[in-house]
């Protein structure tokens, strides 16, 4: 062989390396493997009332899903709520990340705590006080209505907006932060480079800050796009019980209505969906700028 | 390629002027380096020529084209930096064919133009490689090609050879002069290295603290410094203060007695000494000024030796000879003659404090 490392296997180098993920794996494997496995053989059981669980071995539950609108269009209402909420948070994100990367602003650590400030405020509270502000009688309204700008409130609360304008709110951060680190690293001279060869603003940005920032807006496109799929508390409060998305779904289908198979089986659709559109959302930003 | 004036141009930030009223005139096709420590204004005044930096007063011109306040990406400039600023993401060809593209050139005249001004760099057959596999030499390169091939009509340089090697430093040097000449480049370019300005420069102008100390050849700065600053920023000089007293006579703190050029004004002064216009030994004596000195220092230089000799508690001096074998090497603790001509006082009345 070319490529021998110079240390024999098994000096103690090698094993404290070794050692070292051990912790880690053990954890992944016990905490998030082994679950999800026992959730997987779960969704393929059946569902008997009254009995609960049944040990089989059957696609009903996945059949059931895929066949019944009302869960078809649940997950298209993720779907569409987390596409649009990423979409934004990169449209919001990008520009707060660029001047926070390139501020010379001596308040610089200043400005990153406020972007970090709101995920000192759980999501529940946070749309909690949502809540307050949207509802009918709510700050907004009364505030719009006192002024005499509107004569009806506006029905905030409680629609797929509500929803959307909640998740940016807790995602933006993630996606700002992400962006941020990458761009700092990105030499400020490479930008003048393009301003000085010709390029205006727009086009150094498509032509050279874009596809440099690609590996930022990738990271924070997952991110960001797997809490939006997956977000619980947001679209509960502020979607109320008629907005159903998957993540609450799947909580209800276990804790309340008890059916571990069909639940097994929303959780690993769940899973699945979100897995392969951030595939594709990758391969997408990926060929366009590289 | 044009001329490139610039006219009182000053910056302002808050109460802090970190350039002063510039004026400069760079002839077509002329070489001109800004030179000065770091803080004295140079690159603000190089920034503010390609257009990152808005002016707070005074104004700019490319040939007859006000071009104060056009955006950088309107100004024509071929811009090299330190950092080579080379954009990782494109192959050296699309590095250098960028700026045609932003000028809408057409493919097939892009792809001739990029090919010559690889060739001018002497970087064929690198065209399909990343910058990251180049060395820093061949990085520097392309961005020379990359800021050439726009046919700019000014080229600004930004201490574009301060991230090379030393060897590799002077080789770069000379091919960056050769090329200015060859294509007949307005060229302005910064440095804080003395060395690197010399050997490239048609003119200097040396800057301290945002302002303009003197402009001129390499021979007007060393020989005829405007000030102090000058004298002891280009080249060496060693510093002895003291009062001229009569026309041509001069009284160090010390309390030698020297003869300088008479042209120089009564009251306190300091003379400025180059190392290499003193004499050591026998052939001191017949010059103007003589005195008798202990060395305090030998430095080796290779093909020169630096001799530092006290001639007095405050007076002492530096003498640059050269190594001969034959000579007589000074070792420290010898009582030695030490002689220049009055013409080697360079006098500089004492700046108010």
């Amino acid at each position: 062989m070319a490529a021998v490392s110079s240390r024999p296997v098994g000096e103690p180098g090698n094993l404290t390396a070794a050692g070292l993920l051990v912790p880690a794996t053990i954890f992944v494997a016990i905490g998030l493997m082994v679950p999800i496995a026992i959730l997987f053989r779960y969704s393929l059981n059946a569902f008997v009332p009254g009995q609960l669980m049944v040990d089989a071995l059957t696609i009903d539950n996945y059949v059931k899903f895929f066949t019944d609108p009302f869960y078809l269009q649940v997950l298209w209402r993720t779907v569409r709520v987390a596409v649009a909420c990423t979409v934004f948070c990169l449209l919001f994100g990008f520009p707060l990340a660029y001047v926070l990367a390139r501020t010379q602003s001596p308040y610089k650590n200043l400005l990153v705590m406020a972007i970090v400030l709101p995920l000192f405020v759980g999501n529940a509270v946070r749309a909690a006080g949502w809540m307050v502000a949207f509802g009918s009688k709510g700050f907004v309204n009364s505030t719009l209505m006192g002024m005499g700008v509107i004569s009806q409130p506006i029905e905030i609360m409680y629609t797929e907006m509500a929803v959307v304008i909640g998740i940016i709110a807790v995602n933006l951060p993630f996606m700002v932060l992400t962006l941020q680190s990458v761009i700092e690293g990105i030499d400020r001279n490479v930008e003048e480079a393009a301003f000085s060869l010709g390029a205006p603003p727009m086009t150094m940005a498509t032509r050279v800050l874009f596809p440099l920032a690609l590996p930022g807006i990738l990271a924070g496109v997952i991110l960001t796009f797997i809490l939006a799929m997956n977000a619980y508390a947001t679209p509960v409060l502020l979607g109320g019980p008629k907005f159903q998305t998957m993540g609450p779904l799947v909580f209800s289908t276990f804790a309340q209505q008890n059916n571990w198979p069909f639940g097994g089986a929303v959780s690993f659709i769940l899973m699945t969906a979100t897995l392969i559109l951030t595939i594709a959302s990758s391969l997408l930003i990926r060929r366009r700028y590289a | 390629m044009a001329s490139l004036t610039l006219d009182a141009l000053t910056k302002r930030y808050g109460d802090n002027v970190v350039v002063k009223s510039v004026s400069l005139d760079v002839r077509d096709g002329e070489f001109l380096v800004l030179l000065g420590p770091s803080g004295c204004g140079k690159t603000t005044t190089l920034r503010m020529i390609a257009g990152f930096v808005p002016p707070s007063g005074g104004s700019m011109r490319i040939g007859d084209k006000d071009i104060t306040t056009l955006p950088p990406w309107k100004r024509n400039a071929g811009l090299v930096f330190q950092s080579y600023a080379l954009f990782p993401h494109m192959t050296v060809n699309e590095n250098v064919g960028f700026g045609l593209d932003m000028r809408k050139v057409d493919r097939a005249e892009i792809t001739g133009r990029v090919a010559e001004a690889l060739r001018l760099v002497r970087l064929e057959g690198y065209g399909e490689r990343y910058p990251r596999q180049l060395s820093g030499g061949q990085q520097q390169r392309v961005a020379l090609a990359r800021a050439l091939v726009i046919r700019p009509d000014v080229l600004l340089l930004d201490e574009p050879l301060s991230n090379l090697d030393a060897k590799l430093r002077l080789e770069v040097r000379l091919e960056i002069r050769a090329l200015q000449q060859q294509l007949g480049l307005t060229t302005v370019m910064v440095t804080h290295d003395q060395e690197e300005a010399l050997t490239m420069a048609d003119r200097l102008v040396v800057m301290s603290d945002g302002a303009v100390r003197q402009v001129g050849t390499q021979s007007d700065l060393y020989e005829r410094p405007a000030d102090l600053f000058v004298a002891d920023f280009v080249g060496r000089s060693t510093m002895i203060s003291g009062a001229v007293t009569a026309p041509g006579a001069f009284r160090s703190d010390g309390g030698l007695s020297l003869s300088c050029q008479p042209s120089a004004a009564a009251g306190p002064a300091t003379i400025a000494l180059r190392p290499e216009r003193l004499t050591l030994g026998a052939a001191a004596q017949g010059l103007a000024n003589h005195a008798t000195g202990k060395v305090t220092f030998v430095s080796y230089l290779g093909a020169l030796l630096d001799v530092h000799v006290r001639l007095n508690d405050t007076d002492h001096v530096v003498v640059q000879i050269p190594n001969r074998s034959d000579g007589h090497v000074p070792a420290v603790g010898d009582t030695i003659e030490v002689g220049w001509p009055a013409s080697a006082c360079l006098v500089f009345p004492r700046e108010a404090a």
